[in-house]
């Protein structure tokens, strides 16, 4: 049995704005293990995001359980989400959400603050990352002067640098350009092969090609989950 | 960590320099401000708390009553210190002073220079040796104040000795006082400081002040407000006991003419430079209410800073959300995004309180000069400034970086990176906009103040006085030597330019007051109140424009020999008309005279007071100065002639003159200060809160720039625009108005009620401040809607 890294049962998630209750998720139940490629597709609207969001602890179900590590985190309070997101989990977002004041290796570093990293090794993984993703010669510059592809792999080894258990990505090649999405995904894959745990939310097909699993989801649901063949990097 | 949180804020800084220039701009303004009125403050407060024996020290005061009329006095009789000495109901020291106005000092001759002389006015103090025992002048044991019991000694401020004596010790010379007395130099101590009010430069030995004519300080004769009583009880002593044992004490041996003196009261020492109804030497009270005043505009001012911050903070806080957002993705926590955003707010203010040194130090000596004041501001002299400055920083980083700290700390990690703040939002607004409405609250209540403090000014100044001070130029007369200019009169009106001359006590409004008993109509028994007399030869009424209401001006004479009264003292003579007034007799300083005249009431003091009941009479040796009327056209042959005709009369003393109406302008030294602080703060709280509003507009702006595109495709024009956020702003200054007059209005008639000539608040004033306040607000609203109007509205769609 591999290692389960989260597991969600009849997750349920509503949003209420002032008269209107939206159910964005309903019934839920989902296992991520250890070293899975997972991607989530489904419509617009059908709750992807969100999806990724409960498990990613920036946002609360309203119902059901979620276990991280086998803990169960469905109620933990804001301070202990933080502490599990510092500790275990790196995020990618279609807009890269950089910090537009600080610089690529600033940005990068940012998580290994938070996580307490010592100022000596801090240096030495940051510049391992960025030789990594490929983007050393640029770690002076500021985000607004890469381009998207550029920016979206600092935003890459900001999410890998701290070592989390699970990398969460929210269409992260929907800013791109074909070139440059097929770049990221690569990343993606090796990073998968080297032991990484990634959960990807995407429209394109072409991208779940590179995942494991396939999550198909409507209006809410899970519809159908399939095993993707493995594809050879090329 | 600390070092990208310093960076982030630095560049964060950088980035939105107009952001960060109207943030550190707004605070520096306000902590000015705040540091130059706690400069003020701070001196007013600080006068004769040095003095190691100050806390136990007071001074003797009487309460007096008279027909209804009461009032207190801090003069006290010379006999009166005898009678406390011969029965000391356990003083440790008594001591009395006497302040001179003014003074001539002469530095005789010696083999290779001439004679000097040199006026010192207000610089002259009658002391005697307990003086120096009494308050700290001086450092340590000074022997030689021991001789100042003797007369003829004189002790002398090192500034003065170095003056006198450039290259000579000074200890042992012999000066010449006002011609009269000659006095040998016992010690040189240090000059007083600027925070007392005994602001002498020459101690006298106050044996002499008795030889100087034409003062009779001791004895019962006429009160002198510059002749002080005062006392230091035993450590531990209850004031409240010797008090009533000064009372029992003195009571009875006071004479049957003076009964009006109803009981002693000891006046604390620190009470001395706040209380407006007695006299001191530096001639400056500052009431308490006057400190509180200043004290609170500056915490009003440093508020409005803070306000003007938080408005600015949390519109910025639409910028900074996508940061804050990945931050807590990251995993960063609550409170590490408050510290982060109290420590940039701690940058700003700390950036803000350099740039407020620096204005300080540029504008203090403008406020100095505004104020007529000698305030210094050095962190080396005055570490203390740090103790305020520290506490400061950190009070006004929480004042002003709590909330938007607290709000960004608080969003949503989602939310914030998907700039969905609205919802949010809306507390912060509404938030935003109570601040706002504080600060033209604020900005109002300080317009309007302004200008009522300017009307009742202008009240005064244009107020028919019952005299005119115009074109007319006094000479101070050597002390009781009147007699020698008189006699050059005929002389002195030779020259055209010199229209009209008179002698006399004082000027119909001054502070030299003389207060007399008399007796009228025959009656052996002194009336049971005083006149204010004023001592003047036969010309005054003319010079001076006095119109007679009945009689006329009392013959040439050196003594006194006929009375002019006023209106208030016939009424007080129950008299029913003026022309029933002439004829009556009345007796003063033993000398009967009759009415021959009834004068309108004049203004002798400020017009803080109600007219008192006046009685004109000449008294050759009473006579302190000479008034001149002349032709303002040929000012300067005017004055010529006078010094030529006055060093003829008095060869040994300094030529002096002044212009009237500038000295008669000192009397509202006090009020025009508070005029022109209200005016310069309140200017300052306008910009700070139009710094402010810049702020809020701005986020509104940016908040709506997408609403303002798809109105404008939509065919709005910028017109339209402008108003749609005007109308808010409208709405906001009309709230602050409904707050700002009833406040305005109770400060104004709290204020107006120490006058007894007054004006009625000015309903105008109201409507002014409104305007201004509009006004100021629509002209930056419009400069900044204008241009989100005017913009692109392609452009503003796309900005997400
Ligand atoms: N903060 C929110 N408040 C209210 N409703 C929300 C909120 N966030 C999402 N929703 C609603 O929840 C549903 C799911 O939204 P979600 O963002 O998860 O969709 P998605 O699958 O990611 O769509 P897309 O592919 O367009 O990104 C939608 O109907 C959306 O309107
Ligand atoms: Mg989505």
């Amino acid at each position: 049995m591999k290692n389960i890294v989260i597991q969600t049962t009849q997750l349920e998630k509503k949003y209420l704005t002032d008269t209107i209750e939206t159910t964005a998720l309903t019934g839920v139940d989902l296992q991520i293990a250890q070293s899975d490629f997972v991607a989530i597709m489904g419509p617009s609207g059908c709750g992807k995001s969100t999806l990724l969001n409960m498990l990613g602890l920036l946002d609360a179900p309203t119902a059901g359980n979620l276990y991280f590590l086998g803990e169960n985190v469905t109620k933990a309070p804001e301070r202990k989400r933080a502490n599990l997101r510092r500790q275990n989990l790196g995020f990618i977002f279609q807009s890269f959400n950089l910090i537009d004041e600080l610089t690529v290796q600033e940005n990068i570093e940012l998580p290994l603050f938070y996580q307490g990293v010592p100022k000596s090794e801090i240096k030495a993984r940051v510049q391992e990352v960025m030789q990594r993703v490929g983007i050393a010669h640029r770690h002076a510059y500021f985000p607004q002067q890469l381009s998207g592809g550029q920016q979206q792999r600092v935003a890459i080894a900001r999410a890998v640098v701290g070592k989390p258990r699970l990398i969460l990505a929210d269409e992260p090649t929907g800013n791109l350009d074909s070139q440059h999405g097929r770049e990221v995904m690569l990343l993606l894959s090796e990073l998968n092969a080297a032991g990484a745990t990634i959960v990807m939310v995407t429209h394109s097909p072409a991208d779940a090609e590179y995942a494991h699993r396939v999550i198909n989801l409507f209006d809410g649901q899970v519809v159908t989950e399939r095993m993707a063949p493995a594809v050879a990097a090329i | 960590m600390l070092k990208t949180y310093f960076l982030t804020a630095i560049r964060m800084l950088l980035r939105n320099r107009s952001y960060s220039f109207l943030n550190i701009m707004g605070l520096a303004l306000g902590i000015t401000c705040s540091l130059l009125l706690f400069l003020v403050v701070r001196f007013e407060l600080s006068f004769d708390n040095f003095h190691e024996k100050g806390d136990r020290t007071y001074r003797l005061a009487i309460r007096h009553e008279a027909d209804g009329n009461s009032g207190v006095m801090a003069s006290i009789p010379g006999p009166i210190t005898d009678i406390l000495r011969q029965n000391n109901p356990g003083l440790e020291i008594i001591t009395q002073v006497f302040g001179e106005q003014d003074g001539q000092i002469t530095v005789p001759a010696t083999a290779n220079k001439p004679a000097r002389h040199y006026r010192e006015p207000g610089a002259l103090g009658f002391v005697e040796s307990d003086f120096f025992r009494m308050f700290s002048f001086g450092k340590g044991n000074l022997p030689f104040i021991e001789r100042l019991q003797e007369p003829h000694t004189l002790i002398l401020t090192q500034q003065l000795a170095t003056k006198y004596f450039p290259d000579k010790e000074p200890v042992g010379q012999v000066l010449r006082l006002n011609n009269q007395l000659d006095l040998e130099v016992i010690g040189v101590i240090p000059d007083v400081p600027d925070n007392t009010d005994f602001p002498f430069k020459l101690f006298v030995s106050y044996a002499s002040a008795n030889e100087l004519s034409p003062y009779e300080i001791s004895e019962w004769g006429t009160v002198l407000s510059n002749q002080n009583l005062y006392v230091t009880l035993p450590a531990g002593a209850d004031y409240k006991e010797i008090e009533a044992s000064i009372n029992r004490i003195v009571l009875p041996h006071i004479p049957k003419k003076h009964q009006d003196l109803k009981s002693f009261f000891l006046q604390p020492l620190h009470d001395v430079h706040h209380n407006e109804e007695l006299f001191n030497y530096s001639m400056r009270v500052v009431p308490m209410e006057v400190i509180w005043a200043m004290a609170l505009i500056g915490i009003i001012l440093l508020l409005t800073a803070c306000i003007n911050f938080i408005n600015l903070a949390t519109g910025q806080a639409i910028k900074r959300s996508k940061e804050v957002g990945m931050r807590k993705v990251l995993g960063c926590s609550y409170r590490q995004i408050i510290l982060q955003f109290l420590g940039e707010t701690f940058l700003i203010t700390f950036a803000a309180t350099l740039l407020s040194v620096i204005l300080t130090e540029i504008s203090l000596p403008y406020l100095n000069q505004l104020l007529e004041l000698k305030l210094t501001f050095s962190f080396v002299r005055d570490p203390l400034l740090l103790v305020f400055l520290g506490p400061l920083l950190v009070l006004v980083t929480l004042i002003a970086g709590l909330y938007p700290a607290y709000m960004l700390a608080g969003l949503q990690p989602i939310a914030a990176l998907k700039n969905r703040l609205n919802t949010q939002q809306v507390a912060g607004l509404s938030l935003r906009r109570v601040l706002v409405v504080l600060q033209f609250t604020i900005c109002q209540v300080l317009i309007i103040c302004t200008l009522v403090v300017g009307e009742q000014m202008a009240y005064f100044r244009n107020k028919p006085l019952g005299f005119n001070k115009e074109s007319v130029v006094l000479l101070r007369l050597p002390a009781g030597n009147a007699t020698k200019l008189v006699s050059y009169k005929a002389n002195l009106l030779k020259e055209p330019a010199i229209q009209k001359v008179s002698f006399t006590m004082a000027p119909p409004t001054s502070i030299i007051i003389a207060e007399n008993g008399f007796k009228f109509n025959g009656s052996s028994e002194p009336m049971p109140f005083r006149s204010h007399t004023k001592f003047a030869n036969e010309a005054y009424f003319n010079l001076f424009d006095i119109p007679f209401v009945a009689g006329r001006a009392f013959t040439a004479s050196d003594t006194i020999k006929e009375f002019v009264i006023n209106e208030t003292m016939r009424r007080k003579l129950a008299i029913p008309t003026a022309q029933e007034a002439l004829g009556y007799k009345l007796n003063m300083a033993g000398k009967d005279g009759i009415i021959v005249g009834v004068v309108q009431d004049f203004h002798q003091s400020s017009l803080h007071h109600e007219l008192p009941p006046a009685i004109i009479t000449s008294q050759l040796s009473a006579y302190y100065y000479m008034a001149a009327k002349i032709d303002m056209n040929q000012k300067e042959a005017a004055i010529r002639h006078l010094e030529n005709i006055w060093n003829k009369a008095y060869s040994d003393d300094v030529f002096n003159y002044e212009f009237y109406d500038e000295t008669f302008e000192l009397f509202y030294r006090e009020e025009v200060r508070q005029q022109t602080l209200f005016k310069i703060f309140a200017f300052i709280a306008i910009v700070i809160g139009c710094l402010g509003l810049y702020g809020l507009i701005s986020f509104m702006v940016a908040q709506r720039t997408k609403e303002v595109g798809v109105r404008k495709v939509l065919g709005a024009s910028a017109l339209d625009i402008t108003i749609l956020f005007s109308k808010e702003f409208v709405k906001l200054v009309l709230v602050a108005f409904l707050f700002a007059c009833p406040i305005a209005y109770y400060l104004m008639q709290k204020w107006l009620e120490d006058f007894t000539y007054r004006i009625d608040i000015p309903y105008v004033a109201f409507l002014i401040a409104g305007i201004v306040t509009l006004s100021v607000a629509l002209i930056t609203m419009s400069s900044k809607a204008i241009q989100a109007a005017l913009a692109d509205p392609v452009q503003s769609l796309k900005t997400e």
